[in-house]
């Protein structure tokens, strides 16, 4: 069985947000909600500063504490790595949005207009909260996937396919010769907070 | 509606689930005391009574409150599937039994059975331990999120177990000051010495709890937060903590003869309970996400200016 993780190149990411964005086409997203996010930072002090852009989603973690949190079971890993929600039998509790170190997850009430003063939902829209409806829902916690409907299709993720920048790839980690195993054994690929024991399948190539 | 940064405050559990907790800590303190009293004689009965009477509301009470803050309240028949490794779900199973333990110390008491009955000390002890887990439940509940640093800490667990027994306390005393009649001066009295000692616990456990905090720079920001934060200072810093204290300290030591007893008690109390209540609240909605950092990067977030609202004219047509 494949063990499902992702590479991001930060040497490569240069922080123009196409990962998030096409995470939002992709699965209808309501407002608010990111699962593919790309954070802004800086360190140093001046004049030796770096800014970098740092793009993170669900890290998909070996020790996931989201499904150790989990009262219902709603929440589990599936055999292939990805920690999924099964929107059928979670109650809403959040207790994983608080359990979650990395932020990865959201639930919403509904699925509201992006534009402003409560305008009605636009032809688009009403599409896509009937997809969320159907794939995630309201009322119960939801996150990044790895698009697992693609899984088998042969395409890659929507974040990976988007990156203008190749700085994501997509692969098995349990495959020696899988192109992220190669990056990560190449480059040293790092996991983000390693400290926290969660064991993510998300790793990093350090920018310097 | 920005997406989820490091440091950023957390937003989906605020006043419903405070409200949870401190309904849940005060039911089980409540129990506690009165199940305690239940032993001292007759002096303490009144207040047994009364606290029988609050602790199965109580808690009846607050399992709505968190049943009002499920996105999907209709599964709550699954909250208790996975006890091996879920706080919520091991919560689930302990308030569950903990109600149905208080609701026949409740029967057997109103039957007439005393603490000779071997029936009421068996279940009363067995109470009293499932009261306690409750208590020690609404903090570790907290204390098992691991996006929360700030509530991680270990002295949590302890300040929510004193003050369920204070907030607990100052229910029983609430009520013995209302439904009790003279004869409840001096219970009220011996009631207040204790208060003074629980409330000056929940003090220290407060300074520990705070001081712990802002030694970590994951919590430091959770810690200036709560610090900042008006109606933790003097909502329950001031009004919860410092004047039930002097009036509780007053109280026990004026002999019980003092005409006001009774409404001073019920100042004190009310404005107690009322401070238990915001010290949850503000634990809660100042639980910040951590620092992320990779291989010795720390992300210091750019702070973005705001974004103007767009005008209605800037909107494209539907
Ligand atoms: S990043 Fe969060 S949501 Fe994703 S698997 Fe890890 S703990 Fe769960
Ligand atoms: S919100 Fe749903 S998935 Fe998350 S812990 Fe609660 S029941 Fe589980
Ligand atoms: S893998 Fe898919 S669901 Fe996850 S962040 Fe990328 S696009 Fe979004």
């Amino acid at each position: 069985m494949a063990r499902y993780g992702m590479v991001i190149d930060l040497k490569r990411c240069y922080g123009c947000y196409a990962c998030s964005m096409s995470c939002k086409v992709k699965n209808h997203t309501p407002p608010g909600v990111f699962w593919a996010r790309v954070l802004k930072g800086e360190e140093g002090t001046f004049p030796n500063t770096v800014r970098q852009a740092l793009p993170v989603l669900c890290m998909q973690c070996d020790d996931p504490s989201c499904v150790e949190v989990c009262p219902t079971g709603a929440t589990f890993m599936q055999e292939d790595g990805i920690v999924v929600v099964n929107k059928d039998t979670c109650m809403g509790c959040k207790s994983c949005l608080m359990g979650c170190p990395y932020g990865a997850r959201y639930s919403v009430e509904s699925w509201e207009s992006y534009f402003p003063d409560g305008l009605p939902l636009s032809e688009y829209e009403e599409f896509a909260k009937q997809q969320w409806e159907e794939t995630s829902g309201c009322g119960v916690a939801t996150k990044c996937d790895f698009c697992k409907d693609r899984l088998g299709t042969g395409k890659d993720p929507a974040c990976v396919e988007a990156c203008p920048a190749n700085a994501r790839t997509f692969g098995d980690l349990d495959d020696l010769d899988s192109e992220v195993s190669i990056l990560i054994r190449r480059h040293r690929g790092q996991q983000l907070n390693p400290e926290l024991g969660n064991n993510p399948k998300v790793y990093y190539l350090m920018p310097r | 509606m920005d997406p989820k940064v490091n440091g950023q405050l957390q937003t989906e559990w605020g006043w419903l689930v405070a409200i949870y907790l401190f309904l849940g800590g005060v039911g089980a303190g409540a129990y506690t005391i009165a199940a305690i009293n239940g032993f001292m004689g007759e002096s303490l009965e009144f207040s047994t009574i009364v606290g029988l009477w609050i602790s199965f509301p109580a808690l009846m009470i607050g399992s709505a409150f968190l049943m009002a803050d499920l996105g999907s309240p209709a599964r709550a028949i699954y909250a208790g599937m996975k006890p091996k490794t879920s706080w919520i779900a091991r919560g689930f199973w302990i308030i569950s039994i903990f109600m149905v333990l208080s609701f026949f110390h409740l029967l057997l008491h109103r039957s007439g059975s005393t603490t000779a009955d071997t029936s009421l000390v068996v279940i009363s002890v067995l109470g009293i331990i499932f009261a306690v887990l409750t208590m020690a439940y609404t903090g570790v509940l907290l204390g098992a999120s691991k996006g929360i640093p700030f509530w991680r800490s270990g002295v949590v667990p302890v300040v929510f177990v004193v003050s369920a027994l204070v907030t607990g306390h100052f229910m029983i005393m609430l009520g013995v000051a209302v439904f009790g009649e003279s004869a409840a001066v001096e219970t009220l009295r011996v009631m207040a010495i204790e208060a003074a000692i629980l409330v000056a616990l929940e003090v220290l456990a407060i300074f520990f709890f705070l001081q712990a905090a802002f030694k970590t720079p994951d919590t430091r920001e959770s810690a200036s937060r709560i610090l900042r934060k008006r109606l933790f200072v003097v909502g329950y810093f001031l009004l919860g903590l410092g004047i039930p204290l002097v009036l509780m300290v007053y109280i026990g030591r004026t002999d019980g003869a003092l005409d006001g007893g009774p409404t001073l008690v019920m100042v004190g109390a009310l404005l107690g309970l009322i401070g238990g209540l915001i010290l949850r609240q503000a634990i809660l909605v100042c639980g910040a996400l951590p620092t992320w950092n990779i291989a010795g990067f720390k992300f210091r977030r750019i702070a973005r200016p705001k974004e103007p609202k767009p005008a209605m004219g800037m909107l494209p047509p539907h």
